[in-house]
């Protein structure tokens, strides 16, 4: 195989299709660039989940009697569910926190709003035991153990807020990777409408190829190559893309959750990490779509 | 050389076989005719041992190929060692001379080294040295078709198919062609040529296999074209 020969064939044919060339690297882009932001959705997911997963707790909130009349849990309905949380063997600690302490922390969070502060109730704010699980996924036996219980009046698990919180950004993952699939069907319809046209314009070429017994890989490798070069590119303006998209618009917009803890930052090794699937998913795609419309529409 | 041992030929859209049980044989080197009217077979006859048909029925033997039995893949092996002229020339019309008989090296992967000595040589052996920068359509049709010769001997093939080469020529041009296949033919080539043209089966005085209807109808060792026609 004269690789010199193969070559000025992909580029012959890439620049007679201008147009089509253009349109098929555009698209392959925009649907590659759609998949890398998902995946890339996935990475921030991971790393908020590592970052809140050890901060979830569970707070058991006592009754309005015991918030009001027991600040320091000594009396017995109190200290007994204590005890009982400090020898669960799922429960890594427990901290104790008054109705004095839950209002303290209440104006604290709300410092920016004195209109809020000044409306609440210091009884409206119940007593509580703050408790951090040694298995935060496990939190719902805690759940189901303490709720009803005498002197409990209600148990959270912040780890269900978060779990909600994670279910949006779930779907927002989702639907970038259902907008990235139908741009890949377009992308494939594209190639292979390419790849037709390709062939059909150099048919006197492979007329001629085929007659003097250029084998099927010297007939057909420069239209696979065509479709897998226009692909590749495709992929490489797609990273391109997602880290101008990073520097000029994520960073900017982020700024204040970023820099507040909320949301991880996406890194410049995040998208070079995701770059090999890009690539890769390009290639593969576009050597099948061009394979299989060798094999369906162009006669050998 | 080649053998077509009691060959058939239908095709679905037709009643009558392209070709009814066809005999033939030529020898290594032969120079045959193949005449008959349009439709009689000639083009299924060049088809088959191009292995762009397969036949209904019967065999065909070219060289140490047996064409209709063999493997898809071994296919280009064959077309490799045939080399084919037609009416219409079947030039690249972007590639210079030079670079249309390349094209056929280069497309069975022979090196450039192999492809820069021996276009010259062929270029030269159909007189066209001096025209290898020239594209297509600055030259004759004579000189066309002399491409296409050189495309087709290039790479040195056993077998030269030629599908009415001198259709689209005058004359005094097709005669040249005829000596350049001539030539080609001295080199030990086998060549097949179909034609409708009388004047030259008749001054070359070589086999004659006639067709007509898909049936041999005369096969003679130093024919005519028509006798009584």
């Amino acid at each position: 195989m004269r690789a010199s020969f193969v070559f000025s064939e992909v580029a012959t044919g890439l620049r007679r299709n201008i147009t089509m060339t253009i349109a098929m690297i555009l698209t392959t882009a925009i649907s590659l660039g759609l998949l890398g932001g998902g995946l890339l959705i996935v990475r921030v997911i991971d790393k908020m989940q590592d970052m809140y997963y050890d901060q979830i707790e569970v707070t058991v909130n006592l009754t309005n009697d015991i918030s009001a009349n027991d600040p320091n849990c000594s009396q017995q309905m109190c200290s007994t569910i204590r005890a009982s949380l400090s020898d669960n063997p799922a429960v890594e600690s427990v901290i104790f926190e008054n109705q004095e302490q839950a209002y303290e922390r209440f104006k604290k969070i709300f410092e920016a709003e004195p209109e809020l502060v000044r409306l609440a109730r210091k009884e409206a704010l119940p007593a509580s035991f703050q408790v951090k699980l040694k298995d935060p996924s496990r939190a719902d036996v805690i759940v189901d153990a303490y709720s009803g219980q005498p002197g409990v009046k209600q148990v959270n698990d912040q780890g269900v807020f978060l779990e909600r919180f994670f279910g949006v950004l779930n779907g927002v993952r989702d639907a970038t990777f259902a907008v990235a699939l139908v741009q890949a069907v377009a992308a494939l319809l594209l190639i292979s409408n390419t790849i037709q046209m390709s062939a059909y314009t150099r048919r006197t070429e492979v007329g001629i190829m085929r007659l003097v017994g250029a084998t099927r890989w010297y007939t057909q490798l420069p239209f696979l190559l065509e479709a897998v070069f226009a692909g590749l590119i495709g992929a490489v303006l797609a990273i391109g893309g997602l880290m101008l998209a990073k520097v000029t618009f994520l960073d900017r917009v982020l700024e204040a959750p970023i820099a507040s803890g909320i949301v991880p930052r996406i890194e410049m090794l995040d998208i070079v990490l995701v770059s090999p699937w890009l690539l890769a998913s390009s290639v593969v795609i576009s050597a099948v779509t061009g394979y299989i419309t060798l094999r369906l529409y162009v006669r050998h | 050389m080649i053998r077509l041992e009691g060959v058939t030929k239908s095709y679905k859209t037709s009643t009558r076989p392209a070709l009814d049980e066809v005999e033939v044989d030529v020898d290594k080197g032969e120079f045959i005719f193949l005449i008959g009217p349009s439709g009689s077979g000639k083009s299924t006859f060049l088809r088959l041992l191009l292995r762009e048909e397969v036949p209904s029925k019967g065999r065909v033997y070219v060289s140490n190929f047996d064409v209709a039995k063999m493997a898809r893949r071994r296919i280009p092996r064959l077309r490799q060692s045939i080399g084919c002229v037609f009416q219409d020339f079947r030039l690249l019309t972007n590639k210079t001379v030079f670079e249309n008989v390349a094209f056929a090296l280069e497309v069975i992967g022979k090196p450039r080294s192999t492809v820069r000595k021996v276009v010259p040589e062929v270029l030269e052996l159909v007189g066209l040295d001096g025209k290898a920068d020239r594209m297509p359509n600055e030259l004759s049709g004579g000189e066309q078709q002399r491409v296409a010769i050189a495309r087709a001997f290039v790479n040195r093939p056993l077998v030269l198919l030629a599908d009415e080469p001198t259709g689209n020529l005058d004359p005094d041009t097709s005669q040249d062609i005829m000596l350049l296949l001539e030539r080609i033919n001295r080199t030990g080539t086998t060549v097949v040529m179909a034609t409708h043209d009388h004047s030259i089966v008749d001054s070359m005085r070589r086999r004659v296999v006639e067709l007509q209807l898909g049936k041999i109808v005369r096969d003679d060792k130093r024919g005519v074209y028509g006798v009584g026609r």
